[in-house]
């Protein structure tokens, strides 16, 4: 029973979004209204069965962990589809599927008659349907597929607008920082199976291993932090976040506001138990959380829109949950994210009507930092984030990505050969017809030749065999044969042309007589 | 009931009828014939569910006394490697007369011809007695000599009479050792057990020569490497039906009489073995790197099949039953493979009029249904995965292995060189710019459809589930590897 209920949960916005891009594809014709409704109707049925989660662990006790089955195993890897039912997980998930379906309501109109609509239904329901597995799982390996869906959905609707390409570049940008951590995450998985053999949430908690400052235990809730703080973007993962309002505002309210952005702290949460035996991780927390509160604290309030002022508010506000979760207030945190996550929620739904709902005019930047020029300055920029970090990886990397591709072009193409590359293809009869006006048909002198090391060693022996056959097997024995057939099919009939004449006739008898006598 | 008599008669008697007819009654001539070999075809596929998989012996058995005085008989009979054999042959008559439609008038001599060559390559894969294998052996010469003389391309009389001297200089090899043979059977009988007993008493020094002469006859036909030149002109200058069938069953006659005689003479054969292997591996490349050097298609296919038959030949000189299952394997699925590329590229000619690769581009667009099945038969001879030469190439691969270890593993680099020149191919015609002068072609029409269709499932039907085809053969496959262990 709460097998099949807990399962049900992820499963179910999924089944109606794959259900959206099969319509999509198979090119339905179906009302968008309809689909709305569909989505609000099936997070309503998940925020049920949550509920009925809820009731039941309050009539029978909670859970704890909960088994469905095997995803998939080999030799002692075993990786299980289960679940974790505590009040941190019921707690969150009610709230989030709350959300989840206020959101899908809100986007039935909000989005109504915009391009692009069921693409926008089709990955909430993604998204719905990965938040709730990154907060029911039971395991590390279902967490982070969870955790790598959502992060898939967001990369898709920042980059809602196809036809932006500031979209799509903002999109890269968060799809890349989040991708930093979950290398952290796959260290963690990693990390504990092989020094626990099991991916469990409840057994990664009971770890202990060694006391050395930078011990076992250290090292995979390191892997697990990094993968929370890009997430939740703390510093100095911020950036991507400010970048990522480009989508349509309720999936902003949703991701950057609500729901996504704590991820990060939900996974802190989970993995409180061990974390607190960790000291020099809880002070790197509280130092990163209080870097985050300043830095979004000082920028937010220089900027000048009021979707930026949101995120800003966000990230100092999660910074001071990551501070609370330092110190040591897990529960404490845990009521910060879910209160915070309603009220974000609340704004940025009204953030687009804004302008309808306030009278005054917005308040000027306070007097003590328009003074502070280079503060001022420096909190416009966002601190230069951004630019450090593209400077010290981005331009390295494409330095070093130039210097590949030239020893590409100038070593490994020269030895291997393009593979059929712009040289040998003709693409458009455009250029088609300019290689035949420059001279001659190019392709056909093109057969026969090869590129690279292993296509001149072919080339040289294919032309050697070719001469072979040539001049060997075809003319030796077939051409050859049949001409010297024929030469000496005319000398004969020539001898008998001769024989025949009745003078060497006469000759012949004569001779013949000769020797008979 | 004689199935086998029956199944030979039936091409025969269709022969026999069209012999009646008027010349200028095409439509009927045609259908007649089709009707015959599509007959032949549906009793060899009967014969499936009668044939029975689980023994080794002979099947159909028919007996009939011929001559006593020279100890000659009309035996027929089928086991493991004559039944797939059967099959390929009906069904790639089948399929070449329903390809025959563009062939050039008059068209009664044509499909008499067609009918003739069927019975007597169906007789070459059922005989029991060397003496009437000999005589269908033969038989199908002259068939073939008068359709590539009369009916093939512009260079066709070189072609013909090369074909012609070829064969022939080789079956005369073959011929004396036959009666070297008959003359060691103890009673003086030209049947293939009586042989195959009267062979082990001969001297080993004997047994190696007659072996010899045995391996010219079938090594010309197969073809092996030095003894091939007939191979690309006949391919080339045959009208398209009939390259369908000298590349998918004449050259598995080759082969298939190898098989036959390495059964008779075991000793000789295993002295032979190192030789066998190594012309397997000239062949496999040579084929393969003259292949990739051709621009015209129908040569680059006959040389293709050069590469392909080193395969099979490596195949059987490995001895063992995973080589030699693998052998037969690759016999069909070239037969299928190669009789499916001839089938397309003879279409395609009938409409362009032209095998240059350099002439075509852009066939996807034009022809979607050309592009689809070629592509499929290109690949399907590189041996991808899923499709029959897969199955074939790994069996052979695994079979070469276990006799000569490393150096078998040549066979992986002529599967590069035929994936080179297959992708090559593929890349020259299908992609690109469309040409006005192919602009305007049409793609397969339905009776050509059904045609290229049936060797297409084939080909993916065995690749993705070998089991039943090689159930057929496997049985007599582990008793001749048998004969090997020493």
């Amino acid at each position: 029973m709460i097998k099949t209920l807990v399962a049900l949960i992820p499963l179910l916005p999924w089944l109606v979004g794959g259900w959206i891009a099969v319509a999509r594809v198979g090119r339905f014709s179906i009302n968008e209204r309809k689909i709305g409704h569909l989505s609000t109707l099936s997070a309503l049925v998940v925020l049920l069965l949550i509920l009925g989660l809820d009731v039941i662990a309050l009539i029978q006790g909670l859970p704890g962990q909960v088994d469905v089955g095997t995803w998939f195993e080999s030799d002692i890897y075993h990786v299980p589809i289960s679940f974790t039912l505590d009040w941190l997980s019921l707690g969150h998930g009610t709230l989030v599927a709350l959300l989840m379906t206020i959101s899908m309501r809100f986007s039935t109109n909000y989005l109504h008659h915009e391009a692009g609509m069921m693409r926008f239904m089709m990955v909430m329901n993604l998204f719905a349907g990965s938040m709730m597995l990154i907060i029911l799982s039971g395991n590390a390996v279902l967490t982070f597929v969870g955790w790598e869906l959502a992060g898939v959905s967001s990369f898709l609707l920042i980059g809602y607008a196809l036809d932006r390409p500031i979209a799509t570049r903002n999109a890269q940008r968060a799809m890349v920082t989040n991708r930093i951590g979950d290398a952290g995450f796959i260290l963690g998985i990693f990390l504990a199976y092989k020094w626990m053999g099991s991916v469990s949430w409840d057994q990664i908690h009971t770890l202990e291993l060694g006391n050395d400052l930078i011990s076992q235990t250290s090292l995979i809730a390191c892997g697990f932090m990094l993968a929370a703080l890009a997430k939740s973007a703390q510093f100095p993962f911020s950036p991507w976040i400010s970048r990522a309002l480009d989508g349509p505002t309720p999936s902003s309210a949703i991701f950057y506001g609500a729901l996504m952005v704590h991820a990060g702290l939900y996974l802190t949460l989970r993995l409180a138990p061990l974390l607190v035996q960790e000291p020099w991780i809880m002070t790197l927390l509280v130092i990163v959380g209080l870097l985050t509160a300043f830095y979004g604290w000082i920028s937010g309030l220089v900027q000048s829109d009021v979707k930026s002022a949101l995120i800003f508010s966000t990230i100092s506000q999660v910074g001071l949950m990551f501070f609370m979760c330092g110190m040591g207030w897990f529960t404490l945190a845990a009521w910060a994210m879910a209160a915070h996550a309603s009220w974000r929620a609340w704004q940025l739904f009204h953030a687009p009507s804004l302008g309808f709902m306030t009278s005054k005019p917005a308040q000027p930047v306070p007097r003590w930092l328009s003074n502070q020029h280079w503060l001022y300055t420096a909190a416009q920029q966002r601190f230069w984030l951004e630019q450090i970090g593209d400077m010290l990886f981005t331009h390295s990397a494409r330095k070093m990505a130039q210097d590949t591709r030239m020893f590409e072009e100038r070593v490994v193409d020269r030895l291997i050969g393009v593979p059929s590359g712009e040289s040998d293809t003709i693409s458009s009869l455009v250029r088609w017809q300019a290689m035949k006006f420059e001279g001659g048909d190019h392709r056909k002198g093109h057969i026969g030749y090869g590129q690279g090391v292993f296509g001149k060693l072919i080339q040289t022996v294919a032309t050697l065999l070719h001469w072979v056959e040539k001049h060997m097997v075809l003319k030796g024995t077939g051409e050859n044969f049949l001409s010297g057939l024929q030469m000496l099919g005319n000398q004969l009939l020539r001898i008998d042309l001769i024989l025949s004449r009745p003078r060497y006739l006469i000759f012949m008898i004569v001779i013949t007589f000769v020797i008979i006598l | 009931m004689s199935y086998l008599s029956l199944l030979l008669g039936i091409p025969l008697f269709g022969m026999g009828i069209i012999f009646l007819l008027s010349p200028r009654q095409y439509t009927l001539i045609r259908r007649i014939a089709l009707l015959h070999s599509g007959l032949a075809l549906g009793l060899a596929g009967w014969l499936w569910f009668l044939f029975d998989t689980t023994v080794a012996t002979l099947q159909f058995v028919e007996h009939l006394q011929w001559n006593t005085h020279l100890g000659t008989s009309y035996a027929l009979g089928i086991d493991g490697f004559s039944y797939p054999m059967v099959l390929l042959t009906a069904l790639l008559c089948f399929v070449s007369l329903l390809a025959s439609k563009g062939v050039r008038r008059p068209i009664k001599g044509y499909y008499m011809l067609m009918l003739v060559l069927e019975t007597a390559t169906l007789g070459v894969f059922m005989a029991r007695d060397w003496a009437i294998f000999y005589l269908f052996w033969e038989v199908t010469l002259i068939p073939l000599f008068f359709l590539i003389n009369f009916w093939g391309g512009p260079n066709r009389h070189g072609a013909s009479i090369n074909f012609m001297l070829y064969t022939l200089g080789g079956s005369v090899f073959m011929l004396i050792s036959l009666l070297v043979l008959f003359d060691a059977s103890p009673n003086r009988s030209f049947e293939m057990s009586a042989i195959a007993l009267g062979a082990k008493t001969l001297p080993l020094d004997t047994q190696i020569l007659v072996f010899l002469g045995f391996l010219i006859g079938f090594g010309v036909k197969m073809p092996v490497f030095p003894i091939h030149g007939w191979l690309p002109l006949a391919h080339v200058e045959a009208p398209s039906p009939v390259s369908i069938l000298l590349s998918g069953i004449l050259l598995k006659m080759g082969a298939y009489g190898l098989i036959r005689i390495s059964g008779t003479l075991p000793t000789a054969a295993l002295a032979f073995q190192d030789m066998l292997y190594a012309l397997a591996l000239i062949g496999l490349i040579y084929g393969g790197l003259l292949a990739w050097r051709q621009r015209d298609l129908k040569r680059m296919i006959a040389y293709a099949s050069v590469s392909h038959m080193g395969v099979v030949l490596m195949g059987i000189a490995s001895f063992n039953l995973i080589g030699m299952t693998g052998a037969v394997l690759q016999m069909v699925a070239h037969g299928l493979v190669a009789g499916s590329l001839f089938l397309l590229i003879g279409l395609l000619y009938e409409r362009t009029h032209t095998r240059d690769i350099g002439d075509y581009s852009s066939l996807v667009l034009i022809t979607p249904r050309f592009a689809l099945f070629t592509v499929l038969a290109l690949v399907a001879g590189t041996g991808l995965p899923g499709t029959a030469g897969f199955i074939a190439e790994l069996h052979t691969l695994i079979g070469g292995f276990q006799q000569w270890g490393w150096s078998a593993s040549i066979l992986a680099l002529g599967v590069i060189i035929s994936a080179a020149y297959a992708l090559r191919t593929i890349g020259r015609l299908f992609t690109g710019p469309v040409r006005p002068s192919i602009r305007n072609i049409d793609d397969l029409r339905p009776h050509e459809l059904i045609a290229v269709g049936t060797l297409a499932v084939s080909i993916i039907v065995i690749g993705i589930y070998p089991a039943p085809t090689v159930s057929l053969f496997t049985a007599s496959v582990t008793q001749f590897s048998t004969l090997f262990i020493q």
